[in-house]
C-alpha cells in the first residue's frame, strides 16, 4: 500500500493508547459529574493507598519476625492472605474498580503479542494488584531486613508470585466475563456468586463454633489432610520456596519455585486460549444471544392493577418486580439479611456455652436486619435508573411526569422494604425469639424514617450521577462513585442517629421514647421527600441530556 | 384547510460555542410524509429531539398540533409517537410486557393496552417468541418493537430517527406497511434517514438541514423544480440523491488532495 513503510511498532501503539487513556481522563473532567467522580475516586485512593502502606508494613513487620525467628513454615500466612485479597477482592469489591475494554482496539492492526500485552498491562492497572504488590514488596523487604542473604531469592520468588497474581486475575477475569455474555449463564454465575459471598460470611461462625470447643476430634485430622494439599497450592509453594531455601534446602527450593512457574504457565495458557478467541474477533453482546424460548402461540395478558395508584404508576411498579424478578443477583442480595440473621445466631450460639447469660444485642436482632435489609437497599435507591438503561428515553417522551415516575420507583422500593421487614421480623421470631413490642415499633418507625431518607437523596443520587448498569461487564453493576460516597454518608447519619437514639433510650428503659422520636424524624422526612418529590421534574428536565447520554452510553 | 402539525419558530440550540441548530423555521402540515435530510452533523437528530422533548432548545418556538411544547410537554406527549435514536427499549422485559408497559404510560386501559399489544405483535411478526426478552432479540426485530410501541396509543404524529437503519429488507417492508397505513389514515409522519432511496418512496414532503440551517423545504416537485430552474438541464428528472447533493453540495477531493490514498 502506498506509503505504509512498515509495521506499526508496539511500543508506538502503547503510547499511542496510553495518549488516548489520558485524554479520556482529561476530558471527563469537563462535566461536573466527572469533576465529583474524581474527587470520589481521591477517597477512595486514599483508602486504598492507606490499604496498601499499611499492610504492607505489617506484612514487612510479619515477614521481618517469622525470619528471624527461624518460623520459616508460618511464612505461608502472610503469602496466603496476599493471595486471598488480590484475587478475591476485585470480585467482591466491584464498586471502584472499572475494566479497560480493549477489544474496540482489535480494528487497528495489533500484534496478537501486543493485544495480549495491552490487555494484561491495562488489566493490571486496578487497586487491589497495587496493593498486592506494595504487600509483596513489604513483605520481601522484611525478609531481606531479617535474612540479607536470601533477599534476591526471595525477590525472585516473590516476583514470580506477583506475575502469577497478575496473569491469575485476568485470567478469572477474561473467562467470568465470557460466561456473563450470555444472559443465562449470567444469572448461574450470579448465584454461585452469592452463594460463595454466603459461604465466606460463614468461616468465621463455623471456626468460631469449632475453636469453643477445646478438642474437636475432626479438627486436628482435617488440618492434618489439609497442610499437604497447601504446600502444592501457588502461595503454600511461593512460601516452601523461600522457606526450603532458608533452609539449606536449595535444591527443593528450586524445584518449588520451577513448580509455581508451572501454575503461571497454566493461567498463562488458560488466558491466552481467551485472549486469542477475543482476539480473532468473537462477539459475546447480547443482540447474538439466541432467542431463548420455543415458539408458542401469544395470549392476551393484562398488566397489574393495583389500588390507589395510577394507571402509569402500576405499570411502572410492575415493570420494576419483573426487572428485579429477573436478576438472580439482586434476589439472592435481597436474602442476605436473613442470612446475617443466621449469622447472628451461630455467633450468638458460639457465645452461649462460655456465657450463661443471653447476650443483650439478641434484643436488637430485628433491629440490626432491618438495618441491613435498608443498606442493601440502597443498591436500588441511589441508582434507580441504572438497570433502565436507554430505556430512560422512553420516560422522557412518555406523557407522564417524573414525579409519577420516581414516585412509583420509590413504591417499588417500600414494598420490598416492607417484604424484608415481615422476612426480617419472622427469621427473629423463629432464631431467637419474638422481639418486644416496644423494639418492634421503634424499629418499623425507624425503617420509615431511614427509608424516607434514602428515597429523598436516593432519587437526587438517581438523577445527578445515574450510571448505567451493564449485566454482561464484571465491575459495571454498581453505581457511580460519587452517589457510593453519598450513600455511605448518608447511611453514616441515618444509623448513627436511630443507633444512638435506640440505645439510649433502651438503656434508660423507655424504648417507647424512640418510637415518639421516629414518628418526629419521620414526619419531618415525609415533609422533605414530598418537597423533594415536587423538585423532581425540574431537575429531570433540566438534567436530561446528561442523563441519558450516561444511561444510553455503550 | 391545511392544519399545521408542526411549527418551529427560530429554533436554535447551541452546544457551547457550536450552533448545531440556528433559526429553524420549519412547518409541517398535518397528514404529510415529511423528510427531515441533512448530512451527518447537519443538525437533524438534534431537531428531532428537541421536537420529542429529549433535549432542550436554547432559543425559538415549537408547536405540535398547535400546542406550545414548552408550555405544555404532557399534552403534547400524548399526542405524538417516537422511536429515537437508541430505540429507548426496557431490555429486561418480554415484547408483551413492553407493549403492555409503553400503552398503560400512554394511558390506554389494561384491556386496550393488552389488545393492542397482541395485534402489533401479531402484525410486526414478533408473536412467535412471547417469552423471549427484548435483550434477546436481533436488531431488526427491536426496531419492530420499538415502531409497535411509538404507535401503541395512536398517535397524531409519528417522529422517527433513522428507523431504517440496521434494518434487513423484510423487516423494512413491515415497517414501510405499517407507516403507510398510518399515512392513509390521517397520521402525520416525521422522519429522518439517511436512506434517501427509502425517503424518496415515501415522503410527500421534504426539508433539508445544513450546518444547523434549514436550506430547503417543500414537497419533492418543488425541490426538484428548484435545483433544476438553477442548475440542471430542461427534462432531466432529478433523483432526491443529486438534489439532496446539489443542495448541499458536495466536496470533490483536488487531484493533489489525499494522493497516498494509493
Amino acid at each position: 500500500m502506498a506509503g505504509l513503510i512498515s509495521a506499526p511498532h508496539a511500543r508506538d501503539q502503547f503510547m499511542a493508547i496510553s495518549q488516548l487513556r489520558w485524554q479520556i481522563f482529561v476530558h471527563s473532567l469537563r462535566t461536573l459529574p466527572g469533576r465529583l467522580e474524581m474527587v470520589s475516586w481521591i477517597f477512595v485512593g486514599l483508602g486504598y493507598a492507606i490499604l496498601g502502606i499499611a499492610g504492607s508494613l505489617g506484612l514487612g513487620a510479619l515477614g521481618w519476625f517469622l525470619v528471624s525467628r527461624d518460623k520459616f513454615a508460618w511464612l505461608a500466612l502472610p503469602i496466603w492472605i496476599i493471595f486471598l485479597v488480590w484475587q478475591l477482592l476485585p470480585v467482591m469489591a466491584t464498586a471502584f474498580t472499572e475494566n479497560f475494554d480493549a477489544s474496540n482496539f482489535l480494528r487497528f492492526p495489533l500484534r496478537y503479542r501486543s493485544y495480549f500485552l495491552i490487555r494484561i498491562f491495562y488489566g493490571a492497572l486496578d487497586p487491589t494488584t497495587l496493593i498486592g504488590i506494595l504487600w509483596l514488596i513489604g513483605l520481601t523487604a522484611g525478609i531481606g531486613i531479617a535474612a540479607p542473604r536470601f533477599l534476591s531469592w526471595t525477590a525472585l520468588v516473590l516476583g514470580t508470585f506477583a506475575a502469577l497474581n497478575i496473569l491469575l486475575g485476568r485470567m478469572i477475569f477474561s473467562w467470568v466475563e465470557r460466561w456473563l455474555a450470555r444472559r443465562k449463564s449470567r444469572e448461574i454465575i450470579g448465584i454461585f456468586f452469592f452463594l460463595f459471598i454466603i459461604g465466606v460470611q460463614f468461616i468465621g461462625p463455623v471456626v468460631g463454633h469449632y475453636a469453643g470447643r477445646r478438642a474437636h476430634p475432626a479438627l486436628p485430622q482435617l488440618l492434618v489432610e489439609i497442610l499437604p494439599a497447601e504446600h502444592l497450592m501457588p502461595p503454600g509453594l511461593a512460601a516452601a520456596a523461600v522457606s526450603d531455601a532458608a533452609q539449606g534446602g536449595f535444591a527443593i527450593a528450586l524445584g518449588d519455585l520451577a513448580l509455581l512457574c508451572g501454575y503461571a504457565a497454566v493461567f498463562l495458557l488458560l488466558l491466552d486460549i481467551r485472549m486469542r478467541a477475543q482476539y480473532r474477533g468473537e462477539n459475546l453482546s447480547e443482540a447474538v444471544a439466541p432467542a431463548a424460548s420455543p415458539k408458542t402461540k401469544q395470549a392476551v395478558r393484562f398488566g397489574w392493577t393495583m389500588p390507589g395508584l395510577s394507571g402509569p404508576v402500576a405499570a411502572i411498579v410492575e415493570k420494576e418486580f419483573r426487572y428485579l424478578a429477573r436478576s438472580g443477583p439482586m434476589l439472592f442480595t435481597l436474602v442476605m439479611p436473613v442470612v446475617v440473621l443466621l449469622l447472628l445466631k451461630m455467633g450468638s450460639a458460639n457465645h452461649m456455652g462460655s456465657r450463661p447469660v443471653r447476650m443483650p444485642p439478641l434484643d436488637f436482632a430485628f433491629p440490626f436486619g432491618a438495618a441491613y435489609a435498608l443498606l442493601i437497599l440502597s443498591n436500588l435507591t441511589y441508582n434507580s435508573f441504572g438497570a433502565d438503561g436507554a430505556g430512560i428515553q422512553f420516560f422522557f417522551v412518555s406523557p407522564v411526569r417524573f414525579r409519577e415516575i420516581v414516585l412509583a420507583k420509590n413504591v417499588t422500593h417500600a414494598a420490598l422494604l416492607a417484604i424484608e421487614m415481615l422476612l426480617m421480623w419472622t427469621a427473629v421470631c423463629v432464631l431467637f425469639h419474638p422481639p418486644a413490642i416496644g423494639v418492634t415499633l421503634a424499629t418499623l418507625v425507624g425503617a420509615v424514617f431511614a427509608a424516607l431518607l434514602n428515597f429523598t437523596a436516593g432519587n437526587f443520587m438517581s438523577l445527578y450521577a445515574p450510571k448505567k448498569f451493564d449485566f454482561a461487564v464484571l465491575g459495571k453493576q454498581r453505581a457511580a462513585g460519587t452517589t457510593v460516597l453519598a450513600s455511605m454518608g448518608v447511611q453514616i447519619f441515618i444509623f448513627g442517629l436511630v443507633g444512638f437514639t435506640m440505645f439510649v433510650t433502651s438503656f434508660n428503659g423507655k424504648i417507647w421514647l424512640a418510637t415518639i422520636l421516629f414518628l418526629a424524624f419521620a414526619a419531618a422526612a415525609f415533609a422533605g421527600y414530598s418537597a423533594a418529590l415536587n423538585r423532581i421534574d425540574h431537575v429531570a428536565i433540566s438534567r436530561r441530556e446528561s442523563i441519558i447520554a450516561a444511561l444510553c452510553r455503550t | 384547510m391545511d392544519t399545521t402539525a408542526i411549527a418551529t419558530e427560530h429554533l436554535t440550540r447551541r452546544f457551547g460555542e457550536l450552533v448545531a441548530v440556528d433559526d429553524v423555521n420549519l412547518r409541517v402540515t398535518a397528514g404529510q410524509f415529511f423528510g427531515f435530510l441533512g448530512p451527518n452533523g447537519a443538525g437533524k437528530s438534534t431537531t428531532i429531539k428537541m421536537l420529542t422533548g429529549l433535549l432542550a432548545a436554547s432559543a425559538g418556538r415549537m408547536e405540535i398540533l398547535g400546542v406550545d411544547l414548552a408550555s405544555n410537554p404532557v399534552e403534547v406527549k400524548r399526542q405524538i409517537g417516537v422511536v429515537p435514536e437508541g430505540m429507548a427499549l426496557f431490555g429486561r422485559l418480554t415484547g408483551t410486557e413492553y407493549l403492555n408497559f409503553v400503552g398503560r404510560m400512554y394511558g390506554l386501559d389494561r384491556e386496550t393496552s393488552a389488545k393492542r399489544t397482541a395485534e402489533l405483535l401479531e402484525f410486526m411478526q414478533l408473536a412467535e417468541r412471547p417469552k423471549a426478552l427484548v435483550t434477546d432479540y436481533s436488531h431488526g426485530m427491536q426496531k419492530k418493537l420499538a415502531l409497535a410501541a411509538a404507535v401503541i396509543h395512536g398517535p397524531k404524529i409519528l417522529f422517527l430517527d433513522e428507523p431504517f437503519e440496521g434494518v434487513d429488507a423484510i423487516a423494512a417492508g413491515t415497517l414501510k406497511a405499517m407507516l403507510q397505513r398510518m399515512i392513509v389514515r390521517g397520521a402525520t409522519i416525521f422522519l429522518t434517514s439517511h436512506v434517501l432511496e427509502i425517503v424518496e418512496r415515501l415522503c410527500s414532503h421534504l426539508a433539508i438541514i445544513d450546518h444547523g440551517r434549514l436550506v430547503a423545504q417543500g414537497s419533492l416537485e418543488e425541490l426538484r423544480a428548484g435545483v433544476q430552474a438553477h442548475a440542471a438541464p430542461a427534462g432531466e428528472k432529478l433523483t432526491l440523491e443529486e438534489i439532496f447533493l446539489r443542495i448541499v453540495g458536495s466536496s470533490r477531493l483536488a487531484d493533489q488532495e489525499l494522493s497516498w490514498l494509493g
